[in-house]
């Protein structure tokens, strides 16, 4: 059916926010999201929505994915003039490029078999042809440049909530759907590279053969052959230039998500006692540990500066001496304890002490004294009785009496 | 070896777990001026000095078998911020060293996961996080003093928790390669 223009403008003049929106939805679209964008973009001219919904379909604005079907898309003839009209760019992808080189391939067959067969009319169209085709490749060129630029751009300035793992994915695809398959096509030694020069190298055989007269036209195709050859390089590798950066930078941002997600997943799931070291970024710290304070560290050396010299204890290892008097007086000391077992309660501990043993000096009645106050078999209770005074061989101990009591 | 300038310093601050960065002056142009006397003199006393790639010191850790209680909260408390970074989409250096963030509107409680999370290393509320902010900024990651109130900002030697991140993202079997070799000077 064909569409009459002057409808198809005149619709188009009052609902061009609402086209922009439809081209922006990009894809396949229900009538229910449709009509959300219909109404989300009111007509300038006063209109029901099922109206507005109704024309999109007669002037095959929109048109089913397949006869009677309920999904539509925006026709390619429209959605190409919106392209153009709003200035933005659809990239060219590698197979494009790569149907242009096999395109120019094949005319270049054909100008070769019309060089040889000296068919003038054949060259003609050759020629024709070849020209079409670079013109396509130099506008598709410049379209791709454009939207990989805008791509970019769009990325450095989006605020919208895509988390730094969808722009990468989103990133790398461009990067290996057009970029990198790309400049391998039109690279110095690439396909496109080749046939260009086959092609050039035959335009010069038709010019040398006199077989194609217009040699201004000629010389043009030349010059533009050269230029497509070059801006080619040149656009894919300003392209891999700007997209590069943001790929390397949204690539590391990647991982690094990538791996903080990983910790805390791993925590959620698993807890904090199975959580594990790896996860943890280590931190060198010096501890501590029994480490004595400085004031016990003056203390240690008081005492040591205040201590009084003494000379070093001589050991006697002589065997015939039948009474060391140290091994002597522990011996006494051992016995203490069944000595007065025997006579519990004991009233005055110190004073049973000194009447038993009063040729004792003052050191031995003393270890005497603690060692049966702290012995286990005995209980020992402090009195608050009168202090008295106690003579011991070489001194004297005040202190009140002490009762011993077994327990 | 005795010429080392503000050894004292340094020695003191790494050894307690500090960073040195391009904030910490005179000790960072100490250090970069003289690198690898440096590590050489750490060295003798049984100590690494690493010089990170992005240009901060810090002294190797040992593996203790005692995890001070402030190490799981801070890889935690970074982990969650470095999701919500990625979240925001924007590339994630950009947004910690970007700029300044208020405690306050810091992502830790906004979602039930993140406070789960940080419930499990003990850190309940704002109160706590800002305890947790003023150890990180003892170890030089983050610097609090001197800004607005409730303020703080990342500093260089939070690329540690990126290295990690990038650690914990590769495969097993790279990061087993890779563990031995630290970026020393």
């Amino acid at each position: 059916m064909k569409v009459n223009p002057q409808s198809f403008f005149n619709f188009c003049a009052n609902h061009a926010t609402l086209l922009r929106s439809l081209a922006d939805h990009g894809g396949e679209i229900s009538e229910a999201d449709a009509m959300r964008l219909i109404r989300a973009n009111p007509s300038t001219v006063e209109e029901l929505p099922e109206t507005a919904w109704r024309r999109l379909c007669e002037l095959q604005i929109l048109i089913p994915t397949e006869p009677g079907s309920e999904v539509f898309l925006m026709a390619d003839p429209v959605a190409r003039l919106l392209t153009y009209l709003f200035n933005e760019a659809n990239p060219a992808t590698p197979e494009m490029i790569r149907g242009y080189v096999l395109s120019l391939e094949t005319t270049g067959k054909r100008l070769a078999r019309a060089l040889d067969e000296e068919n003038v009319q054949q060259v003609k169209l050759a020629f024709e042809e070849v020209g079409l085709a670079l013109r396509r490749i130099h506008a598709d060129l410049n379209e791709t440049q454009h939207a990989i630029l805008a791509e970019v751009a769009r990325y450095k300035t989006e605020r919208s909530r895509v988390t730094v793992r969808e722009k990468y994915r989103r990133i790398v695809h461009w990067m290996e759907r057009y970029v990198e398959p790309m400049i391998d096509i039109v690279r110095a030694d690439g396909p496109l590279r080749a046939a260009f020069d086959e092609t050039e190298r035959l335009l010069q055989r038709a010019r040398e053969d006199a077989l194609f007269n217009d040699h201004p036209a000629l010389a043009r195709n030349l010059r533009f052959l050269r230029l497509v050859g070059v801006h080619a390089l040149r656009v894919f590798t300003q392209c891999r230039k700007e997209i590069q950066p943001l790929y390397e930078s949204l690539r590391r941002s990647s991982f690094i998500a990538e791996g903080a997600a990983r910790a805390l997943e791993k925590l959620q799931a698993e807890g904090l006692s199975k959580w594990g070291n790896e996860h943890l970024i280590g931190i060198s710290v010096w501890r501590f540990q029994n480490v004595p304070g400085d004031a016990a560290i003056s203390l240690a050396l008081r005492r040591v500066i205040e201590h009084p010299p003494e000379p070093p204890p001589v050991l006697e290892f002589a065997a015939e001496r039948e009474d060391p008097g140290e091994l002597v007086r522990l011996m006494w000391l051992d016995s203490l304890s069944e000595l007065v077992r025997e006579e519990l309660p004991v009233e005055d501990l110190m004073g049973w002490l000194l009447k038993k043993y009063p040729a004792r000096n003052t050191a031995d009645v003393l270890a005497g004294f603690s060692g049966l106050v702290f012995h286990r078999d005995f209980q020992a209770t402090f009195t608050d009785k009168k202090l008295i005074a106690y003579q011991t061989t070489d001194g004297e101990i005040e202190a009140s009496p002490l009762i011993l009591t077994s327990t | 070896m005795n010429e080392l300038p503000h050894l004292a310093n340094i020695f003191d601050r790494l050894k307690r777990g500090c960073h040195l960065g391009p904030d910490d002056e005179p000790e960072f142009s100490a250090l970069s001026a003289r690198p690898k006397e440096y590590a050489g003199y750490f060295a003798g006393i049984g100590l690494t000095l690493v010089h990170h790639e992005r240009d901060f010191f810090y002294f190797e850790p040992d593996n203790p078998e005692a995890v001070p209680d402030t190490l799981p909260r801070i890889a935690v408390f970074s982990y969650i911020i470095i999701d919500h970074a990625a979240n925001q989409g924007r590339p994630i250096e950009e947004f910690i060293f970007g700029q300044n963030f208020l405690v306050t509107n810091l992502p830790h409680f906004s979602l039930d996961r993140y406070s789960a999370l940080m419930r499990q290393v003990d850190v309940h509320d704002f109160g706590d996080l800002r305890a947790l902010l003023n150890r990180m900024e003892q170890i030089g990651w983050v610097k609090v003093k001197g800004l607005g109130e409730d303020e703080f900002r990342f500093l260089r030697p939070f690329h540690r928790v990126f290295s990690k991140c990038l650690e914990l993202a590769q495969p097993p079997e790279i990061t087993q390669a890779n563990a031995s070799q630290p970026v020393e000077t």
